[in-house]
């Protein structure tokens, strides 16, 4: 049993280990932008319906504001900031740039980690494919075109 | 340059449909603007965004993300009536909280003038959401929970929230004055008399609903004191209109504020100035002595951050001899307590060449969120309600809808000003846009659809905006000895590229790379440049920078003109190399021997010329299928034409393009706002029930650009696409659903629900076994 | 969200123990937070049932029907080719069931117990029947998404999930377990009814666990088909569903089964129209007379009517598409 006071959590972030202390109450979303700094997930609905605070939990795109940090204890979590190497862009990324898939880009981190998760599940996506991955990613500048776009750029970047 | 001096002329700029003649203080002189088909190497290319890495590593920083040592967080108490005297506040168990540092309302506020008013918290609370009190504590938590415990003795009076029972005498009266107020009108020629003569005259009432910006970055501040200085951080369209804002309210000189927007999440015309959240920030950071953070929360977002308005539009056309002979309008909007209201009659008064027309626009009162401009406000609105009666009227006088606008578009004079257009491309957007559409197939009565029972229309609509941009707006361009430059201009990115943009100009006129460009803005320690709303970023900032530019190169080449002992006249700059004839150095070679010396160009927009008339252009076409059974409308495809001057970046503006049809067909099809009347509280405050478009409601959006620089507008030749992408498609879905069902559509959103009782009406009318959905 | 305290048994009788009144269990978390978020829901402990073996996947025993862990995420179930093939409906309801994401974390036991989404109900500020004042909001307020039928005690919220239409037409069961003992009951009596007035959307007990859900034999050898209207092309509740089944042999139709969505507080049988259909095979008019036959009973609110002709028109074609496949 845990809290309601704060508790240690202990997790592994973008391939490291990382450990928080919240009380149970405080999601993922406020553990990582509060707590370890990692503001590329955003809060944008705070209820999970738009997208915009998608991490990868063990993989799998998670809205990180309907998720306990304290759930997520001995988990890997990937966030934007782990996906570039040694200033490398990840090809997902670099396919945002080239099809300019943003606007405000406040999306953004969100659209890139279920394209990510598309990515790995599935080397040869179709635009329906695409279309499933980032329906749970809002965008209020209607970036999507370039999101679709640049998904199917990178699949063939990555391909290749 | 020779006219160096500072110098004040008269110059006549439009702002959302407003022309005005202001002021504009300007130095230097102009340039002639790139002709069309000049050889440009980067202005006109696509190209990424150079601020794109930090978007996609989610390392850029927006006014949400920032976190400062010390730092308190305010929530801010609600109203919970839509309209109440607020008597007493007891804040004392709030106080006592652990982690509270302050409370802020009506009884112990400092005076802090805004919009009009003397005072941030009213003390009498107009809509749910207004603001009643203010918690600052070390945690957002600790804030929210303290707001519980504060108590408030409230008056409740009597309400009105929606926008035809406000209208009503018998409601409730906001205003002494009255809830109604005309708000524009005009008239010329003789409408009556065309009416009366007309062989068709279609008259019709349309009405479009509330729609929420719902921008993903909700509106916030991070204010913090150093002594006497204040610097703001802020999610904003316009910094400067932030610190005008800041100094309005605290009392203090411009030269203690700073205003800073780095990255900004979306503003869509509501982030155009200071809001009350950033004058609690700033009056809390004073008083507590650390830095403070206000940002709103999804909920508050869609109750007191703005919206566009609902309306109440009676549309009347008149066609005589295959013409339009008048055009009558009476538009009334829910401004809410919003105090001034869009004019969605601007398009029918300018967008056609039609001898009579009367129109008339309303402000209504309400106990609602005030409206707040909201990307085309009225246009978008205005362009459904005039497109729709159009195409009626054209189905009734047996005219393709197309060619009856044919009819109309091709004079070359503004008729509201009788200035002759800069540029106007309209036909050619016709023509483009109905040969990639494939409007020959458009039958009246509609196609049949893909499935059994269902239809497939085809519609269009045309724009009108401004866009031409304004002075004053300058920027400053320094060269680095190696040959890399900086811009640096008091305007922001809203994310519609504004950075690139500016690089590509600098770029061009310095002949180097666009990478070798550092842009700095969103600060107001940096030269004055205008919002970034309707549409004229680029047109404002864009020839200043050019200058700047222009200014600084031509103070290289002087220099290296001495140095190279070649005349400057002979001298080029390409590729971040200084030449003549043969002889190439490379700017870092130039620097050698004076290093550190900075070359500083300065550039400012310079007046809009007085005798044209400069406007944007564009049309949609849609074609869509629909399922009357259902409901279901689906969109297959948008395409999209502009004339909109030349293009400076075709990669960034089909974005613009692109965001523009999605954020209408929201409107079109999804979007609304539902007000419960019987309390005024906003249902809709959720992205769960607000439908904002996904990713599967997107067309196939075919972006088309004429492309012809406007060379009178300004030395750039181009004019803004903020507006003009969102303004006709709302009017082309309209009309393509109604061609495809034959089923006027007079009332948007046009949900499931909303067309399922179009159909049922229409078959309950429809006698005869004349089917609505197998019109004849 | 106010401090709770926190509890990740690993069995399900230690569960059943922790289990009570404030103590709910959380699984996907994706209701419940929301709930939690906007103060409808305000627990001291939660209890998270993730941490318990057994629950997760599914089996098909010959005889015993299919049997489903509560906790399996519903991605899981709708990716599964094998299970679409013992089970369509599964796959059909879930395509256009809420956001990967929202898949991914939730699972198909809180799926059929996630409360309604009235936004009334929904609102703190309303005090409305359901949560213990003494009216329904919607009755006389904004009603685009309630109830037409079945509202006897007042209510006039709707069933939300897109799953539980489809399970009841498959007659399929929930396994209910807690430290007293281990009991099944249909999907269908899952949902209050209510004309019992009761304050509360489900039968489950405080203390109990829906640990599986089983289909049995009989459900299996039904045909199925979902339909859902919705008022954007993804993530969306249901305007109306329909989930139809039957055993259909040379293109007749026995043991019909027509359950609607979004329309009542309960997934609600459409059962004049089930008897309409029994035992003939589906053609056109056949499909169109007894598609007339469903909400015959309903009483739309203001905002309300189009459910109508909308949720027969959903009828009228899963018949067809039940009949013809």
């Amino acid at each position: 049993m845990l809290g309601p006071g704060a508790a240690d959590v202990a997790f592994e972030v973008n391939g490291h280990p990382a450990s928080v202390h919240v009380p149970p109450h405080h999601t993922l979303l406020d553990a990582l932008r509060d707590e370890l700094g990692l503001t590329g997930a955003k809060r944008v609905c705070d209820e999970g319906t738009c997208g915009a605070c998608t991490v990868l939990v063990d993989g799998r795109p998670t809205y990180s504001c309907m998720t306990l940090a304290v759930a997520c204890e001995g988990r890997s979590i990937e966030t934007v900031e782990g996906l570039a190497h040694d200033g490398q862009l990840d090809p997902v990324q670099q396919a945002f740039i080239a099809t300019d898939a943003y606007q405000c880009g406040f999306c953004t981190p969100g659209q890139i980690m279920s394209v990510v998760a598309l990515l790995r599940a599935n080397k040869a996506p179709t635009a329906e494919d695409v279309h499933r991955a980032v329906a749970g990613n809002l965008c209020r500048c209607g970036a999507y075109p370039g999101i679709v776009e640049a998904a199917l750029r990178a699949a063939r970047a990555r391909r290749r | 340059m020779k006219s160096d001096h500072a110098r004040v002329v008269r110059t006549r700029v439009e702002f959302e449909g407003e022309i005005t003649d202001e002021l504009a203080l300007i130095q230097g002189d102009d340039v002639e603007a790139w002709p069309e088909g000049a050889a440009l190497e980067k202005v006109g290319r696509p190209t990424p965004r150079i601020d794109g890495a930090s978007k996609v590593t989610g390392r850029a920083r927006y006014t949400h993300d920032l976190r400062l040592p010390g730092m308190l967080h305010v929530r801010i108490l609600r109203s919970p009536y839509a309209r109440a005297r607020v008597r007493r506040i007891d804040a004392s168990q709030a106080l006592a909280l652990a982690g509270v540092r302050g409370v802020l309302h009506r009884f112990n506020a400092p005076k802090a003038a805004f919009r009009g008013e003397e005072t941030i918290f009213r003390d009498e609370v107009r809509f749910v959401g207004d603001e009643v009190a203010a918690v600052a504590a070390t945690s957002e938590e600790i804030a929210a929970q303290a707001l519980r415990l504060i108590t408030v003795d409230y008056e409740v009076l009597p309400h009105v929230v929606d926008l035809e029972e406000a209208m009503d005498d018998a409601s409730p009266r906001i205003d002494e004055k009255g809830n109604v107020e005309e708000a524009a009108k005009h008239e010329r020629g003789d409408v009556a008399g065309a009416l009366r003569e007309a062989d068709v005259v279609v008259e019709a009432t349309y009405r479009t609903s509330t729609q929420l910006h719902n921008s993903f970055e909700t509106h916030g501040a991070v204010a913090t004191w150093d002594g006497d200085l204040l610097t703001v951080h802020e999610s904003t369209q316009h910094v400067f209109g932030v610190r005008q804002g800041l100094q309005a309210a605290l009392r203090i000189p411009y030269g203690k504020i700073r205003v800073l927007c780095e990255n900004m999440g979306g503003g869509f015309g509501s982030k155009g100035g200071v809001g009350k959240y950033t004058i609690i920030a700033a009056l809390f950071a004073r008083e507590l002595g650390l830095p403070v953070r206000c940002v709103l929360d999804r909920g508050e977002e869609n109750l007191a951050a703005g919206n566009r308005s609902a309306t109440l539009q009676r549309v009347s056309v008149a066609v005589k001899g295959g013409r339009i002979t008048a055009l009558a309008h009476d538009s009334w909007s829910n401004a809410g307590q919003g105090r001034w209201v869009a004019d969605p009659t601007g398009p029918t008064k300018g967008l056609y060449d039609v001898p009579n027309v009367r129109a008339r626009s309303y402000k209504v009162m309400a106990n609602t969120g005030s409206l707040s401009a909201f990307r085309a406000p009225g246009y978008v609105e205005g362009t459904f309600a005039l497109e729709a009666a159009i195409d009626e009227a054209a189905d009734r006088a047996r005219i393709d809808p197309l060619e009856l606008r044919r009819r109309h578009a091709a004079g070359e004079h503004d008729p509201m000003s009788g200035l002759r257009y800069s540029l106007k491309r309209l036909i050619d957007c016709y023509d483009i846009g109905a040969k990639e559409i494939g409007w020959s197939r458009r039958k009246p009565g509609g196609l049949r659809g893909s499935a059994p029972g269902t239809r497939r229309g085809l519609g269009m609509a045309s724009q009108l905006w401004g866009g031409s941009g304004l002075p004053p707006a300058y920027a400053m361009v320094h060269l680095n000895p190696d040959g890399t430059a900086v811009a640096r201009i008091g305007t922001q990115d809203i994310g519609t590229g504004t950075r690139t943009i500016i690089a590509q100009i600098c770029a061009e006129e310095l002949g180097i790379d666009v990478d070798a460009v550092r842009v700095e803005i969103g600060d107001t320690d940096s030269p004055y440049a205008p919002i970034s709303a309707g549409s004229l970023t680029v047109s404002s900032i864009g020839p200043a920078v050019r200058l700047a530019a222009r200014d600084a190169r031509e103070q290289l080449l002087e220099i290296a003109a001495g140095i190279m002992e070649v005349p400057k006249t002979e001298l080029r700059m390409q590729r971040g190399s200084i030449g003549a004839r043969g002889a190439l150095r490379s700017i870092a070679k130039v620097f050698e021997d004076l290093q550190n010396y900075t070359v500083i160009g300065r550039g400012a927009r310079m007046p809009n010329p007085e005798d044209v008339s400069m406007k944007t252009f564009g049309a949609h076409f849609a074609e869509v299928e629909v399922d009357p059974r259902t409901g279901e409308v689906t969109v297959e495809r948008v395409v999209a034409v502009h004339d909109i001057g030349r293009v400076i970046d075709p990669l960034t503006a089909r974005s613009q393009v692109q965001g523009g049809v999605i954020q209408a067909l929201g409107f079109a099809l999804t979007e609304e706002r539902h007000v419960d009347r019987a309390t005024g509280r906003v249902l809709s405050t959720s992205l769960e029930i607000y439908k904002v478009p996904t990713v599967k409601d997107v067309p196939k959006i075919v972006v088309r650009f004429v492309d012809v620089p406007d060379t009178e507008a300004n030395n750039i030749g181009a004019k803004g696409l903020g507006e003009p992408p969102i303004i006709p498609t709302a009017g082309a879905i309209a009309n393509a659903v109604s061609n495809a069902l034959g089923i006027r559509v007079r009332h948007l959103p046009l949900t499931p629900r909303r067309l399922l009782q179009l159909v049922a009406a229409a078959e309950a009318e429809g006698a005869g076994g004349r089917g609505a959905a197998r019109p004849s | 969200m106010k401090p709770f305290a926190y509890a990740r048994p690993a069995t399900v009788a230690e569960a059943s123990r922790l289990l009570g009144r404030g103590s709910p269990a959380i699984a996907g978390g994706t209701d419940l937070l929301g709930l939690m978020k906007g103060g409808i829901a305000v627990p001291e402990r939660l209890v998270d049932l993730s941490g318990i073996e057994g629950l997760r996947g599914w089996s098909r025993e010959r005889g015993a029907g299919l049997r489903i862990g509560a906790l399996t995420p519903l991605v899981d179930l709708e990716e599964d080719d094998r299970l679409a093939r013992s089970l369509p409906i599964v796959r059909e309801a879930l395509a256009d069931a809420a956001t990967l994401q929202l898949k991914g974390m939730g699972t198909i036991g809180g799926n059929l117990l996630q409360r309604n989404r009235c936004w009334y109900f929904r609102d703190e500020a309303f005090p409305c029947w359901l949560k213990g004042g003494i009216r329904c909001f919607a009755a006389d307020g904004e009603s685009h998404y309630h109830a037409v039928v079945g509202t006897d005690a007042g209510c006039n919220r709707v069933t939300p999930s897109d799953l539980a239409p489809a399970l009841v037409a498959h007659d399929a069961q929930v396994r209910l377990a807690s430290a007293r003992g281990t009991r099944t009951v249909s999907v269908a009596d899952l949902f209050t009814d209510p004309a019992l007035h009761r304050r509360e959307e489900h039968t489950i007990r405080p203390g109990e666990i829906l640990t599986h859900v089983v289909v049995p034999e009989a459900g299996l050898q039904r045909r199925g088909t979902y339909r859902k209207a919705m008022d954007r092309k993804a993530w969306s509740f249901a305007l109306v569903s329909v989930a139809a089944a039957a055993r259909v042999r040379e293109g007749r139709l026995r043991d019909v089964r027509i359950v609607l969505g979004s329309v009542a507080p309960i997934p609600w049988r459409a059962l004049e129209a089930e008897q309409a259909v029994e035992g003939t095979t589906v053609d056109d008019a056949q499909a169109r007379r007894a598609s007339e036959l469903v909400l015959r009973d309903a009483v739309p609110l203001k905002d309300n009517a189009y459910k109508i002709p909308l949720a027969r028109e959903l009828v009228r074609r899963a018949l067809l598409r039940l009949a013809g496949a």
